[in-house]
This record gives C-alpha cells, structure tokens and sequence, in this order.
C-alpha cells in the first residue's frame, strides 16, 4: 500500500514541486524588485515627458526600510529636490499589505506637516505615468494570475504573467509581466485597458547588480494613449545601510538628518 | 459658329449625340462608388490654417482635447438623491467605456477631483467613488457641491437639480455616433430623470449626417415637382423627362468630377446639386421659344435651329455669367469654397453644352403631333400668365417715374436692413428650436456655466512665472472680469486650484480663499495637488515649465459673436492692469469665430467680385456699359430687398446664407440677359435703328415680357414651387435655403418684368442715342 502511495507521490511530485505557479513568480518578482534587503537609499530622478516633447523634472531621495517578511509593512520617506520651489519638501509612507497606506508631507511654506489621505493607490505619483502601486507595489492577493507563456525577452528567458485584478476599480483591465527567470525582476509590463487595448508600457531598461542585489536602474512608464511618459532614473543605490527608525517620523519629516539626504 | 454646327450636327444625328452623353454620364457614374465624405464643417479650414495650428498647439501644451460632450442630466426634485446619484456613476462608467471618449478625462460626480481635509487629513481624490451610503455621507457631498467653486456651474448647478458629465473626445471621433450611443445608455436607465446630450460636436456631425440624408431626400423631391410642374407646362412628358435629365446629367458629370478628382464631398459641394438644378432650369428658355418658333414655322427641325440662334446668344451669356459667378470662387482662400465654385462652374458649362447637343438632339425624338398640341397653347395674346406679364411690364414701361420713386425709396429702406446684419454663425442654431440638439443645449446652458468653450492663454516671458503671486493675481482679475460679459457662465484657472488647497490646508478657513503671498507657497501647494490628482487637472491649467497658464470660459452660447465679446473684454482688462502676462484665445469658441470671420467673409468677399466681373460680362454681352447697368438693376434691387428683410428679420448672415448669395446672383442676372437680348433682337429684326420711337419702344417691351418674360416667369415658378419643399425642412439652414430660393426667383422675375421697361423707357435716350 506505501508502496503504491510513494510510486504515486513520486509520480505526482516531479509535477507539483518543479512547475512553479504563477503566484511564486509573482511572489519572488515582488521579493527582488520591492523587497531587496534590509533597507534601501537611492537618489531618484523622474522626468515626465508630456507628448509634446517639454519636461518636468522630480529629483528626491528615497529611503526604504522594510518590516518583516518580503510582502509585509514597509517604510518610505522621501525628500525633494526638485522642483526648486518644493526644496525641502519631504513625504513619508507607511505601507501595510491588505489596508490603506498612512502618508504625511512636509509643506515647508508652511512649515507644517500634513496628513495625507491614503486614496487610491492608482493615482498618479507626483504627477508622473507611475502610479503609488507602480512605486511600492501591488498586493499580490488582489489579482488572479496566470502563467501565458514563457518566451525571451531580448536575451532574458521570461515568464509572462497575465494579472487580472478581482475587484474592478483599477484603471486597467489586466497586465502582462515580463519576469526575469534568472533575477525574478519585472522586464517589462503591459498595461490592457477595460476595452481590452493596450495603453501603458513599462520597461525596466538597465539593471545594475549592487551589492549582489540586481536592480532596475532605470525605468520607463509610457502612455500609450495620451503619449505621456516617464523616465526613472536611480543613481547612488545601496542596500542595507542601517537606517534607524527614529527616521520615519514627522520630527525627521521636517529636518531630516544631513546623512540621509547629502 | 461653333455651336451653331454644334447644333445642327445633333439634330442631324440626334441618336449618335445621345449615345453619346449616355456614354459619358456612365464614364462619370463609374466613378461614384469612390464617394467620400467630410461632413466636418471645421475643415473648411484647413489644418495648416493658423487658428487651427494655435489650437493644436495649445490642446498639445495644455494635454486639452478639441470636443467635448457634456451629458446633462436633470432631476426636478435634485440629483442628491440615491437612486439619481446610482444613475450617474452607472452612466459615467458606460461612458468611459465608450470607444472614442477619453475615458482617463472623464469629469463628472464619480471622477472629477476634490480637495479637502476631513479631520486633519488632506484628502485628494475623486469625488464621488460611490454613492454616499449614510446620510452623513451625502451631506458631505452636498456640501463639497455647494462650497466648491470648482464644481458650482460645472458638474452641479446652483438649484442642485442637474448635474453634467463631460466626456472629452479623442481625435477624430465621431460626436454624433457617441452621442447615439449615449443615448442608448441613458435610455436605460430611465425616468424620472432627464437627459440632455449637448456640445458643439453633437451638432456639427449630426449635422453632416443629417444634410447627407436631406441632400438625397430633398433634391430628389425637388427634382419631381418641377418634373411635373414641367408637365403642366408642356403637357409632354418626354420633354419634361429631357429637362429634367439635362439637369440630372450635368449632376452626374460634375459630381462624378469630384469624385475621380479625389476631393471629398463637402458640406458646401453636397449642395452642388440642388444648385445645378436651379442653373439647369435656363434650358426652358430654348423649350419656351422652340413652341412659338415651330408654331411659326411647322417644322421641327428649322424651328430647332431657329430657336438656338435666337436663344443661343443669351444662353450662352447667362451661362457665361453664371459659370464665372461662381468660377470667381476658385479664387478664394478656403479649399472647399474652391472647390465648390469649380464644380457649380463646370457643371453650368457641362449644361450649356448639353443645350447646344443633347437638348436639339432630343428634340428630333418628339412627335410633331404632340409639338402642335402644345404649340396651340402658346399663343401669346391669348395666355393668361402672358396677359399678367404684359400687365407688370405695362405697369414699368407707362410710370416710369412712378417705378423708379417706389424703387429708390425700397433701395433706402433694404439699406437700412442690410446695415443691420451681422455675419454670425452659430451652429446649434442650425437646428429647429424644439429640435434635441437645442433643447439640451438651453437647458444646460440654463443650469450650468456654458456648454461652448473657449480659452485664454496667458503666456508669461519665463519660465516658471505662473507661480508667482503677481501672475497669479492677474489671472484672477482677468477672470473676475470675464465674468462680466453676459455669454461667459464660468471661467476656472490654476489659480482656483491654488486658492482651494490654500483653504483646505488652513483648516477650511474661508479666511484662505485667497491667493497666497510668495511664490513658495503657490508651488508647494501645486505639487501638493499634483501628488495625487489625476496629472490632467494640473496639465490642462498650465504647461511644463509653468510659462503658460489657460483659463477656461464656460460660455453660455455657441454665437460666433460670444467669443468676440471675450476678446473685447480681455482687451479692457489688459489696458486697465498693464502687467507682463499676454492673453491669447484658443479653444473652439475661438475656432468658430475665426471660421465664421474667414469662411464667411471669404465668402463675401467672392460674392462681391462675382458682382463685378458679372457686371464686366453683361457690358460685353450688350456691348454697352449703359445696357449692363441697366441690366443690373434687377439683380443689384433682388439681392438688396432680400438682405434688407435679412436684416429687419434679424437672421444672421450664416453659412447657408452666404452659399445662397452665389446663387442668386447666378440665377437673378439670368433673368435680364434674356429680357434684354431678346428685346434688343426683336427691335433689330422690326427693323428699327437708332433710337426707337416710344411707341414701338413699349410694343417691342410688351411683347418682350410676354413671350421671353414666360419663359422667365415659367423659369421662375417652376424653381420657386420645386424649392418650396424645403420650407418643411427640420434643418434651419435648408428652410432659409427654401425661403431664400422662393423668395428671389419670384422677385427677380417680377424685377426684371417691372423694372426693366421702367428703366429702359425712363432712360431710351441715352440707351440708344449712344447706339
């Protein structure tokens, strides 16, 4: 009788541990691209490109510091830049999976911290195509996914990953991912509106290994149908870097300590 | 001498020439399946125009869309109910779906963007996701609503009872189609709601689509009526079908033109037709001579001849004028005025061709025993219409003085009317005023700040100057004082983003519904907003660098004339408040009062050099500049007495008026070609030379205005009665064509049958002493 039943363990085994499913991979791309160490810096540069050709530059220091397993709370603070008149701004988020987000901001006209409400996280990130979720990630329960194919990318091998959220007030209908099997990072991402078009493209364009933590180094998001896009760029990523808690609070928000924003 | 063996030639061989033209005309109608359309009035202008380029330009900057269609909807009892509020957001979101709308610039109660700050907590975010579940929450909607100028006049009107979505179209949508489709949409979800679909490109292509249909329905109409008035008239059906197909032919050959040519068929060349008709109409003359000729002579084939060397002369002229009227429009700026002048002129010299061959050839087909029944008829003491035109010319021809008085004191009083016009053009006016289009446009125009749109760009020398408190107190000024005007509903800018956010930081404090005082704080409030607004709201008020700022103008009607009062109003403000921002208009209010300025002037403009160089070909055709002007008279008195009641009417002289201008200078000139040639002939071949006597003066004008003049007055009749179906028309442009038609064919005849012998008995020294 054991007999039969590890003859059909074996048989079945093979099946079930070496294909992996769809939500490992989303799991894993999550791990590499959103998760990547203790903690993170990197000085960010976001230039938004209307249709038009004429720019808008956003130029910050964003730090991260994650809480817990990949997929769990994370934090972020961020300070400007760029635009001159927002120098000094700062913008903080608390990030729980499966709730909403708490974010202040520092309005230095004002000398005062704010409260922002957390809405949707589909809404645009400081004017940019990125969306909040394109910045911190989407929680991976919120859609159903599948494996379309496998195909290269270039020279990359990639699974496709076809995400159709469960509820149905994102702005798109479903997304195709590109993911790197060697790397778990997101190459590529197709965004299809509820009419089933194709409307906003992101593509990872060059990836930098930093202390053996391969990263997206520079990234685009393209309307397609309102020929907007946006260029990221990181320069001066790190990983774990010590940052302290005492970082990720409205004292800090409104004089962040001199190391942190150089 | 040409034509004349053009002639004889087709009556020697009548079948070859008809086989011919049919030969011909399927060459053309070949051609035909190749039709395209552009029923888009706005490509009159070309796109490389200026105003069209500016306007590109600025929909670029400002990430603005050329059209929009604004959905009303109407509650008498309010829409802060849940049943009406469930409606909207199903609705907004079968919209959005819509191919062809921009769904990501949506505004309405589900998708437009609020600012507030409930508890502390600065919220930005759309502002109804879904309907308010509690009373709570549906105060605080009403309040947002109420307290937001954003909103008040824009997605809510003052009493609360309609609210509006704004559904922006993408390029080269088709309005009407969207349109149609959200009628469906709305359809479903029923009463006790009203909807009303409106903006200026529901009107423009339900327009383009509606003309297509009423161009296929009412030519053909047309078309029949004078069939059968031809028939009363000749009592031959055979002829009467010859008539008609002349018409019908020069059609096919003209159009089929166009069609090989490539250019598509415009609003203006789909009237080329209805058009051709009227011209065609001239051929009566040879049919109305050709039974007093054979009765004269008994035989068909010199009665043929006969007729074209009497008629030919004038024919050939009245052609000649009509086909340089409108020839003279190839010289205009805009495209499809060109092309519409080429078509109406090819299609005049294709008829008058036509009147040298097919007509003689068809001739030859009739039996000699119907030409002597209706010959019989035409005897011309005997007739009653002759006796009423001896009558009017009577009337001319023995008070000359009397004539004349009544004449110049008409000529003062069409003056006055004429000074009272005032070119405008106003789409949605084009429609019946209980017809969909207009009723949801008053009713929203009513409620809400305006359903036309147009802009004002403020355009600073550098960058990052909108920021500024300066610039910014500028732009509120500018806006205050807009809001002045009568036809602006509403205006919106930055600045009410700024001083909204400035406000809800401060707690809500109506203290902070101000413009804040340094260039910092105005920054960081933008950014604020653009962190989680959608990028549109920004983008649509001010471009990249912040260079450039665009207020909007909500305005209350689509006259052409409402945006120039906002130009006017802007220049005020700029002499009053000197400061470094230059205003410039944009959007499609600013589009329609360009097009108004440039079609319909160019228009003008051509009609008054087709004035003129038709009074140059009527001195070469009478040899005379005295008989030109002479000749003129009748259709200088036409155009006038018809704008003058233009102008007392208080129409505005629009496009279809303009179109018609041609028209009736074509057809009016016709009329006293054909008097005064023919009465010239008959003195010459009674022998006389020099100046005639009174006497035989006034027999020879007698006579003039009972033969010639009934083949005017049939001319006359005949195209008045077919036109006359227009009247019933649901298109305003086509009952003015009607009314427009009727009323000059009927007064031109009755000018020229009056007020030529008037003037040429009045004047018979000077007209023939010079001979």
């Amino acid at each position: 009788m054991l007999k039969y039943l590890v003859l059909l363990l074996a048989v079945l085994l093979p099946l079930n541990s070496f294909a992996v499913t769809p939500e490992e991979v989303m799991k894993s791309s999550q791990a590499a691209f959103l998760y990547p160490a203790k903690d993170f810096k990197a000085r960010v540069v976001m230039r938004l490109i209307s249709k038009s050709g004429s720019e808008r530059t956003r130029e910050l220091t964003m730090l991260r510091k994650n809480y817990g397993e990949p997929g769990g709370d994370q934090k972020y603070f961020m300070y400007f830049y760029q635009p001159a008149d927002v120098k000094n701004m700062a913008f903080m988020v608390y990030k729980y999976p499966g709730r909403d987000d708490d974010r202040w901001l520092f309005v230095p006209a004002l000398n005062m911290v704010r409260r922002i409400a957390a809405q949707d996280r589909r809404s645009s990130f400081v004017g940019s195509d990125f969306t909040y979720e394109d910045v911190s990630g989407r929680d991976i329960v919120d859609d159903t996914h599948e494996i379309a194919r496998e195909e290269k990318l270039g020279e990359a091998d990639c699974f496709v990953v076809k995400s159709t959220p469960k509820a149905g007030d994102t702005d798109y209908g479903h997304k195709l991912s590109w993911i790197d099997k060697k790397t778990f990072l997101p190459l590529k991402e197709e965004y299809y509106d509820k009419k089933g078009a194709l409307y906003k493209v992101f593509t990872a364009e060059e990836i930098k290994d930093v202390k053996g933590f391969p990263t997206v180094t520079k990234r685009t998001m393209k309307n397609l149908q309102s020929g907007h896009s946006t260029v990221t760029t990181f320069t001066k990523v790190d990983y774990n870097i010590g940052i302290e808690d005492s970082l990720f609070t409205e004292r800090y928000l409104k004089q962040p300590p001199g190391k942190w924003i150089e | 001498m040409k034509k004349f063996s053009l002639v004889e030639f087709s009556v020697g061989r009548p079948r070859l020439v008809v086989a011919i033209v049919v030969l011909i005309t399927l060459g053309f109608l070949t051609q035909f399946p190749k039709i395209k359309t552009d029923t888009n009035p706005k490509n009159m202008l070309p796109p490389t125009s200026d105003v069209r380029v500016w306007n590109d330009e600025v929909d670029r900057t400002f990430g603005l869309y050329e059209d929009t269609i604004a959905v009303g909807i109407v509650n008498d009892d309010g829409i802060l109910n849940e049943r009406t509020l469930g409606k909207i957001l199903r609705i907004t979101d079968e919209v959005l779906r819509i191919d062809g709308v921009a769904a990501r610039d949506v505004n309405a109660l589900p998708t437009i963007t609020n600012v507030t700050a409930e508890a502390g907590v600065l919220k930005v975010a759309p502002l109804m996701a879904g309907v308010p579940a509690t009373r709570a929450e549906m105060g605080g909607l009403r309040k947002e609503l109420t307290e937001n100028p954003l909103f008040r006049g824009r997605v809510i009107s003052d009493d609360g009872k309609t609210t509006a979505i704004y559904a922006p179209l993408e390029k080269g949508a088709n309005g009407k189609a969207i349109a149609d489709r959200i009628t469906e949409i709305v359809k479903k979800e029923g009463g006790p709601e009203r909807y009303y679909i409106a903006g200026d490109p529901v009107a423009r292509d339900t327009f383009g689509a509606e003309m297509f249909k009423l161009m296929a329905v009412f030519a053909p109409i047309a078309g029949c009526i004078m069939l059968v008035a031809r028939y009363l008239m000749f009592k031959d059906l055979f002829l009467s079908v010859t008539l008609m197909m002349d018409a019908m032919i020069s059609i096919v050959w003209s159009m089929g033109l166009l069609i090989a040519l490539g250019f598509p068929v415009h609003i203006m060349s789909s009237m080329a037709p209805v058009f051709l008709m009227a011209i065609a109409t001239d051929s009566i003359h040879i049919f109305n001579e050709f039974y007093f000729r054979y009765r004269e002579k008994r035989d068909k084939k010199a009665a043929i001849i006969e007729t074209m060397k009497a008629v030919g002369r004038p024919v050939r002229y009245t052609a000649l004028a009509t086909a340089v009227g409108f020839g003279v429009l190839m010289f205009m700026d805009i495209v499809p005025v060109k092309v519409f002048g080429a078509v109406v002129a090819f299609g005049t010299v294709a008829l008058r061709v036509l009147s040298f061959s097919f007509i003689p050839a068809m001739f030859t087909f009739v039996k000699e025993k119907n030409i002597e029944k209706i010959a019989v008829g035409e005897e011309i003491s005997a007739g009653g219409s002759s006796g009423f035109l001896r009558g009017l010319a009577t009337a001319g021809a023995h008070s000359p003085k009397a004539t004349a008085v009544i004449g110049l004191i008409l000529f003062g009083v069409s003056v006055i009317g004429i000074s009272r016009i005032v070119v405008n053009n106003n789409m949605v006016e084009w429609f019946k005023s209980n017809s969909d289009i207009r009723t949801a446009d008053s009713v929203l125009n009513t409620a809400l700040g305006g359903t036309s749109l147009g802009y004002v760009v403020a355009v600073s020398n550098e960058d990052e100057y909108i920021k500024t408190p300066e610039a910014m107190r500028q732009i509120e000024g500018l806006q205050r004082h807009l809001e002045k005007v009568p036809v602006v509903g509403k205006t919106s800018s930055v600045v009410d983003y700024v001083k909204r956010i400035n406000r809800v930081l401060h707690d809500d404090d109506p203290k902070y519904d101000t413009i804040p005082s340094s260039k910092e704080e105005i920054g960081q409030y933008l950014f604020l907003f653009s962190m989680s607004a959608k990028p549109s709201d920004l983008d649509n008020v001010v471009d990249y660098p912040f260079r450039k700022a665009n207020i909007w103008v909500q305005l209350k009607t689509w006259d052409a004339q409402a945006m120039r009062s906002v130009l006017r109003a802007v220049d005020e403000y700029k002499q009053e408040n000197p400061g470094t921002l230059v205003f410039k208009p944009a959007g499609i209010a600013y589009f329609n009062l360009v097009w108004n300025d440039e079609v319909l002037w160019d228009m003008l403009k051509g009609f008054i050099i087709a004035l003129v160089v038709i009074f140059v070909i009527l001195s070469f055709n009478f040899g005379s500049v005295k008989w030109a002007a002479i000749g003129y008279t009748p259709l200088l008195f036409t155009i006038l007495l018809i704008y003058g009641a233009v102008g007392y009417m208080g129409k505005d002289f629009d496009m279809p008026i303009a179109v018609l201008s041609c028209l009736s200078l074509g057809m009016a000139v016709d009329f006293s070609i054909h008097f005064i040639s023919r009465l010239r002939q008959r003195l010459k071949e009674a022998g006389q030379t020099g100046t005639p006597s009174s006497e035989s003066l006034v027999n020879a004008l007698l006579w003039t205005a009972a033969r010639p003049g009934k083949g005017i007055m049939r001319n006359a009749v005949l195209f008045a009665s077919a036109f006359s179906v227009m009247l019933f028309a649901p298109l305003t442009p086509y009952i003015t064509v009607g009314a427009f038609i009727v009323s000059m064919m009927l007064l031109s005849a009755i000018l020229t049958m009056i007020y030529l012998p008037a003037m040429i008995v009045l004047f018979r020294g000077r007209l023939f002493g010079g001979n």
